[in-house]
């Protein structure tokens, strides 16, 4: 059973923010919502939420610049909500640190869906730990340390991480990937794989250009490799 | 813009095996291209210097042959005429203090005076002596000038007596001949009143020599002639050349894509004016391209704002239209319909929409590919679960079929197909996935979509996959948007792909989608750009 999650609408369309926030109230969620970035992170800041659904069009700062700003203190769940789905949006997107995407017009349940989705990938699942070279995953208390030092992933990142230690040497593809981290159905964009890889080898790996840990297996996708 | 530039290893930096063979082919073009453009110049180079070169050969040799021979003729006839002016007065003078009755010792003695001249002849005289006898010959030089060489054609006319004209019955004759291969001039005469017939024989030798170091000169003229004229023609060539290379030179980064390419006119000949022309020329194409490109850039950028102007309230209305249709159990029984009607027509809205939307992206040339490694089987069964076409769709395949594509557009394109099948020739539809080898190593996928239907008449067959184009006799206004297989074929196209439908033999239409295991899509690589709608597929199966 899932509790009750505290949601944050950044949206500017005043008809949109309505509607969303209507719907989403009416699949269980608690909904502040903001129509600037501005007021967005202010309320970010009041009101601590469990997930962020920003939208990428805004007056002022922007989607891409709002999910940078949250990223460089909190690694709550960003879904970015996006009209234009030019290619640049998404992947600018992706790399600002979002963590799924929906195009708009969206469903209200498949919204809810991938909120529920996010929500999901906090959660605790088992008690043990594993060392890969200098990162210890520690499963029960759902924190990674490189060297000893705690380090920030968001829930997205730590569920990958998560789901690759859990089969390590074995090459899993981006689309099941998609499924496992992201519950994605089959059609999942694999380019959400890929920056969240790149995010991840960011914070993990001692020489990012160069993985050790997580390598690129040509044709497949990705694997977890204990460095020897 | 990929999101996994730094990676070394990304699956989508490495294409291997065509590429090589690839860039070996324009780099082999251009030197047979620069072979042949050196040929062609080379051959105009070599043109204008033959013709020059002819001509000043042709001009040369008439001057100098002319020269030569007015020259030849001037220079002999002189001598000759001198010799023989001398020779007829000194045997004039010799013969008149000749002896009246003379004998053949006086001529010996008149031979040797006549000889004894400036001129250095030789003299030869044959006189019947007044006693008598044995004509005699007198030579001055036996050794030199013998009456012997004296050719017969010239005794002959000498001895000829001419009476018919009044002036003298003898007169002066005179042949060249060649001894030894030197040239020498005979003359001889009778001296009138039956005196002795005289012959004399002067060489031409020093004439002969001046001839021919004159011949020498005329001929090294030429040579110089003709030298400098294959000189002046290299250099006219280099001249008019130099402009066409550079010309050819900017027509080339032209071709190359640098319209910036301009030349600089000099002089103020036909060659500047070419160059001002090509100047004029390039500057419009440059302009022109400015403008499609501008205009491009519009129509991409209309797309996105249409895109985003369409999308925001057809979001309010969407998830408005859910909370409507969870509450339309419990609404007047005379509104819900009309609540029903709203909802799913908002429905088709939407889809008409994202339709439109992928069509104008396609149009507007800014379709991108998110390309993956799929099973096509498993996408296939995806496909027809996700819209819980299950029980109506017999799937012949085999899994393992990998291939690299866009998975989300592969799904609208099956969507389409098979959507089309069920809606149109009813179920049960039979998807078959085979493999087929095609060119160069390369293989192909091949989907085969076939229903049970009526087929389609052969006047629709070669529309249905014309935009808004609907069979309206056969296939009733259905709910697509009669742009499903329109996209379905552009889709395909994408990824280098193609659709083809025909009827089979036994009734019901056959859809066959051929798709490369490989696209051929270098700048669309790795993972990159996308548009990502939710996507023309025919809706969500609930």
């Amino acid at each position: 059973m899932s509790r009750v999650a505290f949601l944050l609408l950044i949206e500017d369309d005043e008809a949109v923010r309505t509607a969303l926030e209507m719907s989403l109230t009416r699949q269980g969620h608690r909904v502040v919502t903001a129509a600037t970035g501005e007021d967005g992170l202010k309320l970010l800041r009041e009101q601590r939420p469990d997930l962020i659904v920003l939208d990428v069009m805004l007056p002022g700062i922007d989607g891409f610049e709002v999910c940078r700003r949250i990223r460089r203190t909190d690694q709550l769940p960003i879904i970015l909500l996006t009209a234009r789905s030019d290619d640049i949006d998404v992947v600018v997107g992706l790399e600002s640190g979002a963590d799924d995407y929906v195009v708009k017009p969206v469903q209200g349940r498949v919204l809810d869906a991938r909120i529920r989705a996010v929500m999901r990938r906090g959660e605790r699942e088992s008690n043990d730990s594993a060392t890969f070279g200098s990162i210890v995953i520690d499963r029960a208390a759902m924190t990674v340390t490189k060297n000893g030092a705690d380090l920030q992933l968001t829930p997205t990142e730590l569920r990958l991480l998560l789901e690759l230690s859990r089969r390590p040497g074995q090459a899993l593809s981006r689309q099941q990937l998609l499924r496992l981290v992201w519950e994605h159905d089959y059609l999942g964009d694999s380019r959400l794989v890929d920056a969240c890889v790149q995010r991840l080898r960011a914070k993990v790996e001692d020489v990012p250009s160069s993985p050790k840990l997580i390598r690129t297996v040509r044709g497949v996708g990705y694997r977890l490799d204990a460095p020897s | 813009m990929s999101v996994a530039p730094e990676d070394p290893e990304d699956p989508g930096a490495s294409r291997p095996g065509a590429r090589p063979a690839q860039a070996d082919a324009p780099r082999e073009g251009r030197i047979r291209g620069w072979l042949r453009a050196l040929l062609r110049l080379t051959s105009l180079r070599l043109r204008l210097v033959t013709v020059f070169a002819l001509v000043a050969l042709v001009a040369a040799v008439s001057v100098s042959g002319i020269a030569y021979w007015l020259n030849r003729d001037a220079v002999l006839t002189r001598a000759q005429n001198a010799a023989l002016r001398d020779f007829r007065e000194t045997l004039g003078e010799q013969a008149s203090v000749l002896p009246e009755e003379s004998s053949c010792g006086d001529y010996t003695g008149m031979a040797g005076a006549v000889a004894r001249n400036t001129l250095d002849y030789q003299v030869v005289l044959r006189a019947e002596p007044a006693e008598g006898g044995r004509i005699c010959t007198a030579e001055s030089d036996p050794a030199v000038f013998a009456y012997a060489m004296v050719p017969d054609s010239l005794v002959e006319a000498v001895n000829d007596r001419r009476d018919g004209d009044g002036e003298a019955a003898y007169h002066l004759y005179w042949q060249r001949i060649t001894v030894d291969g030197d040239p020498y001039l005979i003359g001889g005469t009778r001296v009138m009143g039956g005196g002795p017939t005289g012959y004399m024989y002067v060489s031409l030798a020093p004439e002969r020599d001046d001839l021919n170091s004159l011949a020498w000169s005329l001929g090294i003229a030429t040579a110089l002639a003709v030298i400098g004229s294959v000189l002046l023609a290299q250099a006219a060539a280099t001249m008019v050349l130099r402009p066409v290379q550079r010309l050819s030179d900017a027509a080339q980064r032209l071709g190359e894509g640098k319209l910036d390419t301009r030349l600089e006119v000099r002089g103020a000949d036909e060659l500047a004016e070419l160059t001002r022309t090509f100047n004029r020329s390039v500057a419009s194409l440059e302009q022109r391209v400015k403008d499609l490109s501008a205009r491009e850039a519009a129509s991409r950028r209309f797309v996105a704002d249409m895109s985003h102007e369409l999308r925001t309230p057809m979001t309010a209305i969407t998830a408005m239209t859910e909370v409507l249709e969870d509450e339309v159990d419990n609404l007047d029984p005379m509104i819900a319909p009309a609540v029903q009607l709203v909802v799913s027509e908002t429905r088709r809205l939407n889809d008409l929409v994202e339709n439109l939307m992928e069509v104008t992206r396609f149009d507007a040339g800014t379709a991108r590919m998110v390309l993956d490694e799929v099973d096509i089987a498993d996408q296939v069964t995806a496909c027809i679960d996700a819209r819980a076409w299950l029980d109506a769709v017999e799937l012949n395949a085999d899994r393992g079929i990998i291939a690299r594509l866009d998975p989300r557009r592969l799904d609208v394109i099956l969507a389409n197909l098979i959507g089309n099948a069920l809606k149109h020739g009813g179920s049960p539809v039979s998807v078959t996935i085979r493999e087929e080898a095609a060119a160069h190593g390369a293989s192909t996928v091949l989907v085969e979509v076939a229903d049970r239907g009526p087929g389609i008449p052969d006047e629709v067959l070669p529309h249905v996959f014309d935009r808004f184009y609907k069979a309206s006799a056969s296939r009733p206004r259905s709910d697509g948007s009669g742009l499903g297989l329109s996209i379905a074929l552009e889709n395909a196209h994408l990824h280098g792909g193609d659709i083809s439908a025909h009827n089979a033999k036994d009734g019901g239409a056959v859809f066959t989608l051929r798709l490369p295991r490989e696209p051929d899509l270098p700048e669309r690589q790795p993972a990159g750009a996308e548009s990502r709608p939710g996507g023309p597929a025919e809706g969500e199966p609930g």
